[in-house]
């Protein structure tokens, strides 16, 4: 620490964050990528862990690795570039979810950013590789990531992927970087394609919600809930009336998603969407007292108080079993393995880490595998 | 020298006992069938097999790795961009016997395939159970899926579906090494970093894909597809820019310039309207009363750019020979003149006007016969230079010419291919869109996954993109 301490001192202190409330010995705010680099250069070369921080809305994913300097996206807060007449927009990482799409609103466009993460950074939500439950209709958020700008463990500013809607120009950086939790670097700007909003919008409560799935076209989103089972219709309002008539129920105008799973201890079944019924069984099982399940997706989100680790552990395998995982997202410290059995191109996956991060200096262990 | 005559004689020797005599090809002739895809460039391959399981691809590529030859894969050859050319004595792995459809998840929608399997042959095959595999290059009658995960394959659905990569849950890949892994799956987010997203667009440099689990996409309950005629291309061209600028994103919206309907109207007979400036062939899918009002919007901004003609399809059949014309293209010119030059770029939707007219006034500036065809709700252009190259100079000439499009493309905040991918072509250009730092990642990245640099080497990446300034740690 002493070498950071000095060149710290020096070099960034006019970064230092005194907003953010983090046991951390340095927190710094760079203003660019740029100096986001400089950073973790200097941290690369003293081989003292960096971890990144949005708005600290996702720090329980995949457990927080202890860090000795936290560099905040706080401002990193522009929105560069807003094309509406093209459906993309360039944006810093620091921006919240709300303001970019309180933004484009005004053109009947979203950014299909996650619903309920309310308070959430768009690096937040990038580098989690989390989507929103619209995902259904418009698919995952790292299919909507045109282009990153990313400062590199190694301390340089990378850019991949293009500001287009369609590209097939080199190595598709935008999805490495999406869901890799600032192991790999700090993202800095991305470019997203956008959709524009459907005219009208429906919520419509039903009994079956994979017998809904299956019997309307396109549906926004099919949850099936602790609270019960939701049909989320968007388009012309004769097509949302016709398409109720077919699913049964009665609409309420606009789109009303469930609460965020809350509580100490989060879980994650993600299994192939025919899997969904028997996820849901299982999280109930475990003691589940929320849960939030997207169908024809596969995610079962459940929230427990605490849970038996053998149960777990044969929800695990069983999950596992199917070509799906269950992983914790909030840990309670209960101290479970977030991710269960790696995948099989671990080995590729920790030379992937290499490359962009030599040092391992960026958030150490996050990953599976202890990555 | 890497590898030498005798090397590859053993090797063959070898190749031949693992796959059998018909399946390994050493004899010039058919070395010279293996030597090009569809674009210009070419190369020649020691020895060409055709494996027909994901062990005997991992056998392969251990045995040519082991005789440090350079590994090329292979599907139908349709690319256009050189991808899929043999390095100088590689061994070519020719994928298409792997074509099996197995594991078809109705319920899921999804389902586990060959790399062989040719596009429309799996779309085809999903008729009775009202799905398809929406990527819909206009080669889907021959390229194969490995194929199109290799360039990550657009096509003119992919306006509102996304390209191939949208439509690829996992791969099953052989390593340089010879392992067999898969990448990605059927469960949504797995834990890790994203390798089937690197797989997918790499050009067979990372690994060989030997299967291919797709996302399928339900066949719609209704479509309206209208062929829109305009005096002017820039009348056709302002018409698509004000229909994305409304918000409204068809499920294709592709544009034909004069010189490109007269060639295929030739070709095709699809009752093309032979003298318009352009057209605009735009489909909406959907619910039955959503796309009404949708494609009343269309005719609305088509009308209100002086649209002269708009006719829409009363039927499947019609609506397939529309879809024939545009599809027909590329063969339409090709019955038309000896040679052709097919570009691939991107630009901003909001840029799409000017940059047009810019190809267009290069065309003229370089005397050549352009003719245009493009998914233009994308912004993806395809300038297509029809000519002779057995004319002095002339091959010079498209070359140089193209270049310049693409450097117009790129000045308006483009990229250099939608869809075709690098390969060769490109190869060279990458520097124009991407800084030192940004392919020495790209490298690095290419070199996590092979080493030694026996994947279809001299494809994307420019010689010396690599730095070897790696920091101190």
């Amino acid at each position: 620490m002493t070498t950071l301490r000095s060149v710290t001192r020096e070099l960034f202190e006019r970064m230092r964050d005194e907003t953010v409330e983090i046991d951390a010995e340095f927190v710094v705010a760079p203003s660019s990528l740029e100096e986001a680099a400089a950073v973790l250069a200097a941290a690369s070369a003293a081989a003292i862990p960096v971890s990144f921080y949005g708005a600290g809305t996702r720090r329980d994913d995949g457990g927080t690795a202890p860090a000795d300097v936290v560099v905040t996206s706080n401002r990193l807060n522009r929105i560069v570039d807003w094309k509406p007449d093209d459906l993309t927009v360039t944006v810093e990482a620091g921006v919240a979810i709300e303001t970019l799409e309180s933004e484009i609103v005004a053109r009947r466009q979203t950014a299909v950013l996650p619903e309920t993460a309310v308070g959430a950074t768009i690096g937040g939500v990038i580098a989690a590789g989390i989507s929103g439950y619209r995902r259904l209709r418009y698919g995952p958020t790292r299919d909507r990531v045109l282009q990153v700008r990313v400062a590199t463990g190694y301390g340089k500013v990378v850019s991949g992927g293009s500001p287009v809607v369609k590209s097939s120009t080199g190595y598709g950086l935008p999805r490495l970087f999406t869901g890799s939790l600032g192991s790999l670097g700090m993202i800095g700007t991305v470019t997203l394609k956008l959709w524009s909003q459907p005219l009208t919008a429906a919520t419509v409560e039903i009994g079956d919600a994979a017998a809904a799935l299956q019997g309307i076209y396109r549906p926004l989103a099919v949850l099936e809930t602790s609270e019960g089972s939701f049909v989320y219709l968007g388009g012309a309002e004769s097509q949302i009336a016709s398409q109720v008539r077919r699913v049964g129920g009665d609409p309420h105008p606009g789109l009303i998603w469930p609460e965020p799973i809350t509580g100490p201890l989060r879980i994650e079944f993600r299994v192939s969407a025919p899997f969904v019924p028997a996820a849901i069984e299982r999280a109930k099982h475990l003691g589940a007292s929320r849960w939030i399940a997207e169908h024809g997706i596969g995610r079962v989100e459940a929230g427990l108080d605490d849970v038996d680790a053998e149960d777990f552990a044969a929800a695990r395998t069983w999950a596992e079993s199917t070509g799906g995982v269950l992983v914790v997202t909030a840990d309670a410290g209960t101290g479970i393995d977030r991710w269960g059995t790696p995948p099989a191109s671990i080995e590729i996956q920790r030379r992937i880490k290499a490359v962009f991060d030599p040092a391992g200096i960026c958030n150490p262990g996050i990953m599976p595998g202890g990555m | 020298m890497r590898w030498g005559y005798d090397d590859g004689m053993d090797l063959a020797a070898r190749l031949i006992e693992l796959l059998g005599a018909t399946r390994v090809h050493t004899h010039p002739i058919d070395r010279l069938i293996y030597a090009k895809d569809s674009g210009v460039s070419s190369g020649d391959p020691a020895i060409v097999v055709l494996p027909e399981t994901t062990e005997e691809v991992a056998a392969i590529v251990r045995m040519a790795a082991g005789a440090d030859m350079p590994i090329v894969a292979r599907g139908a050859g349709t690319g256009l961009a050189g991808g899929a050319v043999p390095a100088s004595g590689s061994v070519l792995v020719v994928l298409t016997r792997m074509n099996a459809i197995y594991d078809v998840d109705e319920i899921g929608r999804t389902a586990w395939v060959g790399p062989g399997v040719i596009n429309l042959d799996l779309s085809d095959a999903l008729v009775d159970q009202d799905l398809h595999f929406a990527p819909d290059p206009s080669s889907q009658q021959s390229s194969t899926i490995g194929g199109n995960v290799g360039t990550n394959a657009g096509g003119p659905h992919c306006l509102a579906e996304g390209s191939t990569i949208a439509h690829v849950l996992g791969v099953e890949i052989v390593t340089v090494d010879g392992d067999i892994m898969v990448l990605g799956g059927a469960a949504p987010d797995p834990p890790g970093y994203d390798l089937r997203g690197l797989i997918v667009g790499s050009e067979g440099t990372l690994g060989i894909v030997t299967r291919v689990l797709v996302r399928l996409t339900e066949n719609p309950p209704d479509v309206v597809t209208m062929l829109i005629s305009f005096d002017g291309i820039g009348d056709a061209a302002r018409t698509v820019s004000d229909i994305i600028g409304s918000g409204l994103v068809p499920a294709a919206l592709e544009m034909m310039d004069g010189p490109m309907i007269e060639a295929v109207e030739n070709f095709v007979h699809a009752g093309l309207p032979v003298g318009a400036g352009a057209v605009l062939l735009a489909e909406v899918v959907g619910h039955p009363a959503g796309i009404a009002a949708e494609a009343d919007l269309i005719r609305e901004i088509a009308v209100a750019n002086a649209a002269t003609d708009i006719r829409t399809a009363t039927d499947e059949d019609e609506r397939a020979l529309l879809w024939k014309g545009r599809k027909s293209a590329f063969g339409a010119v090709a019955q038309a003149a000896p040679d052709y030059y097919l570009n691939d770029t991107v630009v901003p939707r909001t840029r799409f006007v000017e940059v047009l007219d810019e190809i267009c006034a290069i065309a003229d500036r370089y005397d050549l016969r352009l003719l245009n065809v493009f998914h233009a709700g994308d912004g993806n252009f395809h300038p297509l230079i029809s000519f002779d190259a057995s004319e002095q100079g002339m091959s010079e000439k498209v070359v140089a010419a193209s270049h310049e499009m693409v450097h117009a493309a790129i000045a308006a905040g483009g990229t250099l291919s939608g869809e075709h991918g690098i390969g060769i072509e490109k190869r060279d250009l990458m520097s124009r869109v991407f800084s030192v730092d940004d392919l020495d990642a790209q490298a690095r990245v290419r070199e996590a996954f092979d080493p030694e640099g026996l994947l279809n080497p001299g494809k994307i990446l420019p010689e010396g993109s690599r730095c070897f300034d790696r920091p101190a740690t």
